[in-house]
């Protein structure tokens, strides 16, 4: 029987890490409203002089936080043992991505670190740090987007009486999915929807990776419960 | 007989015709590696005959006796191994273990003239990026040196093989034997192409 | 609908993750070859100047294809997974696996990640400084082709795993392919000392001879995947890991059924 002992510490984990992730969020000046990318160096030097504590702050939050979604995400991993499935390819596929996700998101935090670092340098030079930086956020989605498709996947394919999560995860994985895509397109144009600051590469994208948090924690919460009631039954 | 029984009595040439020492897996390693060093000794070949003068001025800084010597060690090495190889087929063990002993011993002979060679090249002001020919003469010879760590571990697995009981293959003696005449080979080419090719 | 017959299959996981890895690797081709022209890599002697034609000469194309790799470049890791799921077959502890699961899952920053952004940023405000620009592009090409040992030592551990397996999961001369390819990692490293010449990032030893080894290295993994997945035997045991329940799914009681 699957061992479950410390699964529920980390689970709870979640809402603290949450809760420091939004601090974070909210802290950082540049996300509400969102930096524009047309905008020229010097504005976005004097942004970095006139909020230079907020950005360093909440950057080094995210720096020591983002990776926290990685035990959370091994949770989900060792849920999917329970899968109607022949092999742990899939259970693989989510590993290999899980690590390679808030890894890109770290860089992103760097950049913006750097930027913050020497404020009076060359604009041009804090202008580079800070388009690395929203670039490696916005579009650095395809770890999120594969690690969707590969929990929608799975769940389809765990086809037994009482599979381990429900379809609807499933159709819910797979329309995360589908609202990422557009932030990968983020660097094509500096105006409208897809830009870094636009409806669909920051707004949709964002609420999305929220959502997919929220949901997947109740989800996760309800299956980890009953794998503890089984393991308590069989002892 | 399943799938893994038929592959492993394949690769141990047991029973079938044209049994090739070591099996077949490690001479294509040796081919293969082959083909990219000859790609190598090709590009060299094309640039050289770009830069002829200063090529030849490169290559005056070598010591022949010095590549000569290092070829002898290396041809030695090689004749201790194929020595081990012939004792471990006749079952003197002991006595195959002290060739394959014997064959790193000249190995490391050959790492530490090699080494002296690079240092007193670098003392003279020949080094990696001081001119064309040296690019590729230390990037050759470091190549080939990095096969020659690989082959100390090779001959590694060899003492090994032979030192337990059970543990002992033919097969396996002649593949890491197969594999220490490969570097002494490609020695040999290096050799002829950086020094005595002029 | 009528079920594709790809879902009875008892291997479906392993041919999604197989065709998968086709996809990816296509895409990848594509992208790098065709759309965006990054590969062969641009001049590392280029002035500023020039790099600043250089990107003009592709500025959609360079945001298009590496959009693309922003959206499907996760779909990397089924080729890890299979890969891993075989070393996981081999009679060697299970270190190896999850090492090279690790070192591969971590390899797709370095392994198409930074340059993606690179030549986005570099890309999307094409009035930047020339200076700042070349430093971007030797961002994007140096991160790309001089990092090297996430593949080497990755390469090393695979070549071990398939020397040491009894099970001759995938055959010897594979395990040998393993260090052909881990040595072109260190045939790589004078790129970031050259700017020209044949150890350049874009030279004829470092670049071309390199790629060779590495294309065949993937073409041949990609087949013996496909054989091994072949030969796959899973018989008709209970699933792995499910506690013994009544009526558990119609694929599994088909199988038990007399």
């Amino acid at each position: 029987m699957r061992r479950t002992t410390g699964e529920l510490i980390i689970f709870w984990a979640l809402p603290g890490v949450a809760i420091i992730w939004i601090a974070a969020f909210f802290l950082f000046p540049g996300f509400l409203p969102p930096m524009s990318p047309q905008w020229s160096a010097q504005k976005v030097a004097a942004f970095y002089v006139n909020h230079t504590s907020r950005v360093r702050y909440s950057m080094i939050l995210f720096n020591w936080f983002c990776v926290a979604l990685i035990p959370i995400l091994m949770l989900i991993v060792e849920r999917m043992r329970g899968m109607a499935h022949r092999t742990p390819i899939l259970r693989y596929c989510v590993i290999g991505v899980a690590g390679a996700a808030p890894i890109a998101f770290l860089t992103a935090t760097i950049f913006w670190l750097l930027a913050a670092f020497r404020p009076d340098r060359p604009p041009a030079l804090t202008q580079l740090y800070n388009d690395l930086a929203w670039i490696t956020f916005s579009c650095g989605v395809p770890f999120l987007v594969a690690l969707c498709l590969f929990l929608a996947v799975a769940i389809y394919l765990d086809e037994q009486a009482r599979p381990v999560f429900a379809r609807w995860v499933g159709h819910f994985n797979l329309l995360i999915a589908i609202a990422l895509v557009p932030a990968g397109f983020a660097g094509l144009t500096l105006t409208g929807p897809f830009a870094w600051n636009g409806f669909l590469s920051f707004w949709v994208k964002n609420v999305a990776i929220a959502l997919w948090l929220v949901v997947m924690a109740l989800v996760l919460g309800e299956t980890i419960g009953r794998d503890r009631l089984a393991e308590q039954a069989s002892a | 007989m399943t799938t893994t029984e038929r592959d492993v009595s394949r690769a141990s040439g047991e029973g079938s015709s044209g049994h090739v020492p070591g099996g077949r897996d490690i001479w294509f390693f040796v081919l293969f590696e082959s083909l990219v060093f000859t790609s190598y000794f090709c590009v060299y070949l094309f640039n050289r005959t770009q830069h002829e003068q200063a090529f030849l001025l490169g290559q005056s800084h070598l010591l022949l006796w010095l590549g000569v010597l290092e070829t002898i060690v290396l041809l030695s090495s090689s004749w201790a191994v194929a020595r081990c190889v012939q004792h471990a087929r006749a079952g003197r063990f002991e006595r195959a273990r002290r060739e394959a002993f014997l064959t790193a011993g000249f190995g490391l002979v050959f790492l530490i003239l090699k080494i002296v060679e690079w240092v007193r090249l670098i003392h003279m002001g020949d080094t990696f990026t001081s001119s064309q020919f040296f690019q590729y003469y230390f990037f050759l010879t470091a190549i080939h040196c990095v096969h020659l760590l690989v082959g100390f571990v090779v001959l590694g697995v060899l003492v090994y093989q032979l030192s337990g009981e059970k543990r002992r293959s033919q097969v396996t003696v002649e593949t890491c034997a197969t594999y220490w005449h490969s570097v002494d080979f490609f020695w040999v080419l290096i050799f002829a192409l950086l020094y005595v090719v002029r | 609908m009528k079920r594709p017959a790809l879902l009875d299959d008892p291997k479906r996981e392993l041919w999604l993750a197989w065709y998968a890895t086709i996809g990816f690797y296509s895409l990848y081709t594509v992208v790098f070859f065709i759309i965006t022209r990054t590969q062969p890599p641009g001049k590392p002697w280029y002035s500023p100047n020039q790099v600043v034609g250089w990107f003009a000469g592709r500025h959609e194309d360079l945001l298009i294809g590496f959009a693309l790799i922003f959206i499907l470049g996760g779909l990397s890791a089924t080729s890890i997974a299979l890969i891993t799921y075989s070393i996981r077959r081999m009679t060697v502890s299970r270190a190896f696996a999850y090492s090279y699961l690790i070192l591969y899952a971590v390899s797709a920053v370095p392994g198409f990640l930074f340059i993606c952004v690179a030549m986005t940023v570099g890309a999307f405000r094409p009035d930047r400084n020339p200076e700042i620009l070349r430093w971007i592009y030797d961002l994007g090409f140096l991160s790309f082709s001089g990092t090297m040992g996430v593949f080497l030592i990755g390469s090393l551990i695979w070549m071990l795993a398939i020397l040491l397996d009894k099970n001759r999961v995938f055959p010897v001369w594979f395990g040998y392919l393993n260090l052909c390819n881990g040595l072109t990692e260190v045939v790589v490293a004078p790129s970031w000392i050259f700017h020209a010449g044949v150890f350049a990032w874009n030279g004829v030893i470092a670049w071309w001879i390199n790629v060779a080894v590495f294309g065949l290295y993937t073409g041949a993994f990609i087949l013996l995947l496909r054989n091994m997945i072949l030969r796959e035997d899973f018989g008709t045991g209970p699933m792995p890991d499910l506690p013994p329940e009544e009526g558990r799914g119609h694929m599994l009681a088909e199988f038990m059924a007399p």
